[in-house]
């Protein structure tokens, strides 16, 4: 018996990670109250299959995927997949403020709650957990050229809507082509 | 203006670009008001998915520390948990075991799952009590001998025996966990009700201190037979023999805590130690004679 069989025990490992993986959960269904039972089956289920668990993979890596793959499994059984994967805005907007003094940024939460799951997620694995585009690959079982791909639809699409400006009216828009110096100039 | 995409802004925003990509970006980012604008609201939007991704965590690290004794709600057995149960029965019974024995040491407020038949699944922390009185009790524990046992004699292994088997009036193992993979670390004096206690350290590759105490005497209700318990975080076996009784101490899994308690249950009990004899020639010549024969 070595001190890695000692230490590396799934269970503790888990336990250390619950708030990192409840929020997984409950942002990938959208409400607290889903995300904690998900999560509940999901431990169940790696705590009968820890045994899967492979030395040398990162930990949070393999429970952030067990997660996911959790709950694509419950999703497959539903007789409506795309109507079950939906969200209601307000529950979600729930997970930022649960004590109803939070932080509460409405533009970026109401964009993150009309973002497919799977976006969610990777934003939420990269920008929230750190994690390189490869782990987060292979938490969400796709290649790492699609979280770059996603990362950048979602970023680009974010920073227009932050940015606030007013759409600009085309008389406008040729307006600013002329330098100052030369409008009216024949 | 130069033409950059947002694939390589965000890429260069989230990091991802070689060394000498990010410079080229950098360059052109000084002389570009526009991408640099660009940059800026990627960033923004960056850090704001940042801000907001915290605040559901604070919620979350909330919940946990709010740790409730479980719900008893039912099974919740999902189908994918059922099929491995079918595909082997070993895996089930193991479960079974692992809800019902162990438990998880923290729960979620209805994040638990009980067994059937099972009155409780889960071992919920007790509420951390005041620290003052937390650190008083661990104060309870040290000596005058706690801090007479020199950190500078830690590196001789013998010398270290001797001393607990002076404090303790006994002769407890002191074995080496190396081959588990936990090195010793320092040993020290402590004290319960008056009587010596000794605690002997050892830290693994990674995680946190296995500690093995001893105590003269058979504690009451002791017993040879090796005995788990736990205590919130840390998991303990207990035994006693001859005239000493044992408390391994550990972070790790009940299984693992188990073996190593069995490995050195199972070492036979050491000599009687007495004082080093002094490096004296014929101290010496007697030794060498008594290794030849």
């Amino acid at each position: 018996m070595q001190a890695e069989d000692f230490h590396d025990s799934v269970r503790p490992g888990l336990i250390a990670m619950l708030p990192r993986l409840k929020r997984f959960a409950d942002v990938l269904v959208g409400a607290r109250d889903e995300g904690k039972g998900l999560l509940g089956r999901a431990l169940q289920f790696m705590l009968a299959e820890q045994h899967r668990y492979q030395r040398g993979t990162v930990l949070d890596v393999w429970a952030f995927g067990e997660v996911y793959r959790q709950w694509l499994h419950e999703l497959r059984e539903q007789k409506d997949p795309v109507g079950r994967a939906k969200i209601d805005d307000a529950r979600f907007g729930e997970l930022f403020y649960p004590e109803g003094d939070g932080y509460f940024d409405a533009p970026v939460i109401a964009y993150l709650g009309a973002l497919p799951p799977q976006q969610r997620l990777t934003l939420l694995l990269v920008y929230g957990e750190g994690f390189e585009h490869d782990d987060a690959a292979r938490i969400l079982d796709v290649a790492p050229d699609t979280i770059a791909a996603r990362l950048v639809r979602i970023s680009a699409a974010l920073a227009d809507r932050l940015s606030a400006r007013p759409p600009a009216q085309a008389a406008a828009i040729v307006e600013t082509l002329y330098p100052e110096g030369l409008r009216g100039s024949p | 203006m130069t033409e950059l995409s947002d694939e390589l802004l965000v890429a260069y925003v989230d990091g991802q670009l070689a060394r000498k990509q990010t410079r080229a970006v950098d360059k052109v980012l000084d002389q570009d008001d526009v991408l640099a604008a660009r940059v800026d609201a990627l960033k923004h939007a960056h850090a704001r998915l940042e801000a907001a991704f915290e605040a559901i965590l604070a919620g979350e690290e909330m919940d946990v520390s709010n740790v409730s004794v479980p719900q008893v709600d039912g099974v919740v057995v999902s189908w994918r948990t059922v099929k491995v149960a079918l595909a082997a029965l070993g895996l089930a019974a193991a479960l079974a075991l692992a809800v019902a024995g162990y438990g998880w040491p923290v729960s979620l407020p209805g994040l638990s799952f009980a067994p059937q038949g099972s009155g409780t699944a889960t071992l919920a922390v007790a509420p951390p009590g005041n620290w003052q009185e937390e650190a008083a009790r661990a104060h309870a524990l040290l000596s005058r001998q706690t801090l007479e046992v020199g950190l500078e004699s830690q590196a001789n292994y013998d010398f270290v025996a001797l001393q607990l088997a002076q404090i303790l009036g006994a002769n407890p193992k002191l074995p080496n966990l190396e081959p588990q993979g936990f090195r010793f670390v320092r040993a020290q004096a402590l004290r319960f009700g008056g009587e010596p206690l000794t605690q002997v350290l050892y830290l693994g590759a990674e995680g946190g201190p296995l500690a093995l105490y001893a105590k003269k005497g058979d504690e009451k209700g002791g017993s040879a037979t090796l005995t788990e318990g736990r205590f919130g975080d840390v998991r303990t076996v207990a035994w006693s023999e001859d005239d000493v009784s044992y408390l391994l101490a550990g972070q790790g899994s009940d299984a693992a805590l188990m073996r190593i308690a069995t490995r050195v249950k199972l070492e036979p009990a050491p000599p009687m130690r007495n004082d080093p004899k002094p490096q004296t020639p014929v101290n010496s010549a007697l030794e060498k004679r008594d290794e030849k024969s």
